[in-house]
C-alpha cells in the first residue's frame, strides 16, 4: 500500500497526467472538425468516437507503458524496491502496488474516452444506443486486458534490464499485435507460404481483437456474448502468461546486487 | 523530539558465529557470538570490507555465505542510494509513506535539519536527499513493534549541524530503536558506545561502551 501511494504521488508531481487528460478530453472534440463535415454531417459523430478510442490507445502505448518502464526501473535503481523488501514488502506485493496506481491514472482517460462516445457521438436510435453502449463498454474492458498485462510486463522487464527495454518490448508487442499480426494473417493465407510463419501467427497476441473501433465507425453493434467472452477468455489467458512472465522479471535491486 | 514508536519487547539481533556474508564467495566472517539489542551500533570498516554486504544480508536483502543469524523486529533497510523520482518533493514523500500522526514531528525534524521539503527531489543538494530518506526511516517506526533500522552511510553529505541532530535524535529514541550504522566517521571525538568492526574478513564486536572513533580507527585494515 505504501509503494502504492508513492506512485500515486509521484505520478501527480510529474503532471503530465494533466496533459494526458487534456488530450483525451479535448481531441474528440477538436479533430472531427479536420474532417469534410460541412459536406457530410454524418461524419462528424463516427469520427469523434474513432478518435476517443485512438487517442486512449496512444495514452496507453506513449504514457502507461512508459510510467510502467519508468517505475520498475527506478523501484531497482534507486533502493526504493530494497527498502521495501526490507520492511516485509516482497516483490509480487511490491510489482502490484506500482502497477495498481499506473493503471487508476488510466481509467479516467477510458472512462473520458466512453464518455465522449456517449455524450457526443451517441446514436439517435434507441436500439443502435443500447448497442453503443454496450460496444464501448466491451472496447473498454478489452483495452484494459491489452494494455494491463502489458504495464506488468513493462515494470518486470525494466526492473530488471532498464526502462528503455522495459519501454520498448511492451509496445512492440502491442503494436505488433495490433497490426502486424494482421500482415502476417494475410501472408500465411497465400500460396507457398512458410509453415514456420502459422506457428508464429498462432503465437502471437491477437491484440487487434481488442480494437473495436470499425465496429464504432461502421455501426456494427457490440460483439455477440459468447464471441465477447470468448476474447475475454483469450485475453485472460494471455494475461496469465505474460503477469507471471512479468512477476518472475521483476527484481527489487539491480542486476548482480 | 517524542518517541515515535514504543514497542512492547526489544528489537534484537543475532549474529551467530561462523556466519559468512559476500557475494556467492565469502568476503567476511564473524568471528564470535554478536547479540545487539535496542541502541546505535555503528559498523565500521575500510571501503569495499563489506559493510553494505553486511547490512544488506541481515535486513534480508542477501543470502549469507554460510552460518545464521536473527532479527527480532521490523526492518527498514535505508541503502545509501535510497533516492525518490526527480520531480516529487519531501513533503509529498513524507504524506505518501509517513501515517498522519508522525508526519507533524517529521516536519519539525526536517526544519531542524534545513530541510526544503517543499522542493523537488531533484532539485535538492546531495546532503538534503540523504535527509528524506533518514527522516522517512526514522518516523516509519512501527507502533508497539520491535524496530530495527539499518543505515548505510548515512552521514555522506550531512553538515556537521544536521550530525548532531539526528544523533540527538537516534539518543533521544535508543531505547526504542535498534539501530545498525555504517559510516565513516570524519572527527576522533565521535563516541561510539557500540560498534561492529570488519577487517581483515572478519567481523567482531568493539568496544566498551567509552571509546570514540580515535580508538577505533587504527583497529581497521
Amino acid at each position: 500500500m505504501d509503494l502504492f501511494r508513492l506512485t500515486l504521488s509521484t505520478l501527480i508531481a510529474r503532471k503530465m497526467w494533466v496533459v494526458v487528460l487534456l488530450a483525451a478530453i479535448f481531441t474528440p472534440i477538436v479533430f472531427p472538425y479536420f474532417t469534410p463535415h460541412e459536406t457530410a454531417t454524418k461524419l462528424l459523430e463516427p469520427a469523434r468516437a474513432q478518435t476517443a478510442w485512438t487517442v486512449t490507445w496512444i495514452i496507453g502505448i506513449l504514457w502507461t507503458l512508459s510510467q510502467a518502464a519508468r517505475f520498475g526501473d527506478s523501484n531497482s535503481r534507486t533502493g526504493i524496491g530494497a527498502y521495501f523488501r526490507s520492511q516485509g514488502c516482497g516483490p509480487i506485493r511490491q510489482i502490484f502496488g506500482m502497477w495498481s496506481a499506473i493503471m487508476l491514472f488510466l481509467l479516467p482517460v477510458v472512462a473520458i474516452a466512453i464518455g465522449m462516445c456517449v455524450l457526443f457521438a451517441m446514436p439517435s436510435d434507441a436500439t443502435e444506443a443500447s448497442m453503443w453502449v454496450n460496444t464501448n463498454l466491451q472496447f473498454a474492458a478489452l483495452f484494459l486486458l491489452t494494455i494491463g498485462p502489458l504495464a506488468l510486463l513493462g515494470i518486470g522487464v525494466a526492473s530488471r534490464f532498464g526502462a528503455l527495454i522495459g519501454y520498448v518490448l511492451p509496445t512492440a508487442l502491442c503494436v505488433y499485435g495490433l497490426y502486424g499480426v494482421g500482415y502476417l494473417g494475410m501472408t500465411i493465407k497465400l500460396p507457398g507460404h512458410n509453415p514456420v510463419l502459422e506457428w508464429v501467427y498462432a503465437l502471437s497476441p491477437q491484440y487487434h481483437l481488442a480494437n473495436l473501433t470499425p465496429r464504432l465507425i461502421f455501426k456494427m453493434g457490440h460483439l455477440e456474448m459468447g464471441a465477447f467472452l470468448g476474447i475475454v477468455g483469450y485475453f485472460t489467458a494471455l494475461t496469465l502468461v505474460i503477469g507471471s512472465f512479468a512477476t518472475l522479471m521483476f527484481r527489487t535491486d539491480p542486476l548482480r546486487n | 523530539m517524542s518517541n515515535p514508536a514504543k514497542a512492547v519487547h526489544p528489537a534484537s539481533v543475532k549474529l551467530s558465529q561462523g556466519l559468512g556474508i559476500g557475494y556467492g564467495s565469502l568476503l567476511a566472517e564473524v568471528t564470535e557470538d554478536i547479540p545487539l539489542e535496542n541502541g546505535t551500533h555503528y559498523l565500521l570498516a575500510r571501503n569495499g570490507r563489506g559493510k553494505t554486504t553486511l547490512l544488506k544480508t541481515i535486513s534480508g536483502l542477501l543470502k549469507s555465505v554460510a552460518g545464521h543469524f536473527e532479527t527480532t523486529g521490523c526492518c527498514q533497510f535505508v541503502g545509501d542510494e535510497l533516492s525518490f523520482d526527480r520531480e516529487i518533493s519531501a513533503k509529498m514523500v513524507f504524506h505518501a509513506l509517513i501515517p498522519a500522526e508522525r508526519r507533524g514531528e517529521a516536519f519539525k525534524l526536517a526544519e531542524e535539519l534545513e530541510l526544503d521539503v517543499t522542493k523537488q527531489f531533484g532539485k535538492l543538494s546531495f546532503g538534503n536527499r540523504k535527509k528524506v530518506g533518514l527522516i522517512m526511516a526514522e518516523y516509519r517506526l512501527r507502533d508497539n513493534e520491535p524496530n530495527i533500522i539499518f543505515y548505510d552511510e548515512p552521514f555522506t553529505g550531512l553538515d556537521t549541524p544536521a550530525r548532531e541532530a539526528v544523533r540527538q535524535r537516534w539518543e533521544d529514541t535508543e531505547q526504542d530503536v535498534l539501530r545498525i550504522v555504517s559510516c565513516h566517521p570524519d572527527f576522533d571525538a565521535m563516541a561510539m558506545p557500540s560498534a561492529l568492526l570488519i577487517t581483515d574478513e572478519k567481523i567482531f564486536r568493539g568496544g566498551n561502551g567509552k571509546l570514540t572513533w580515535a580508538d577505533f580507527k587504527d583497529r581497521l585494515n
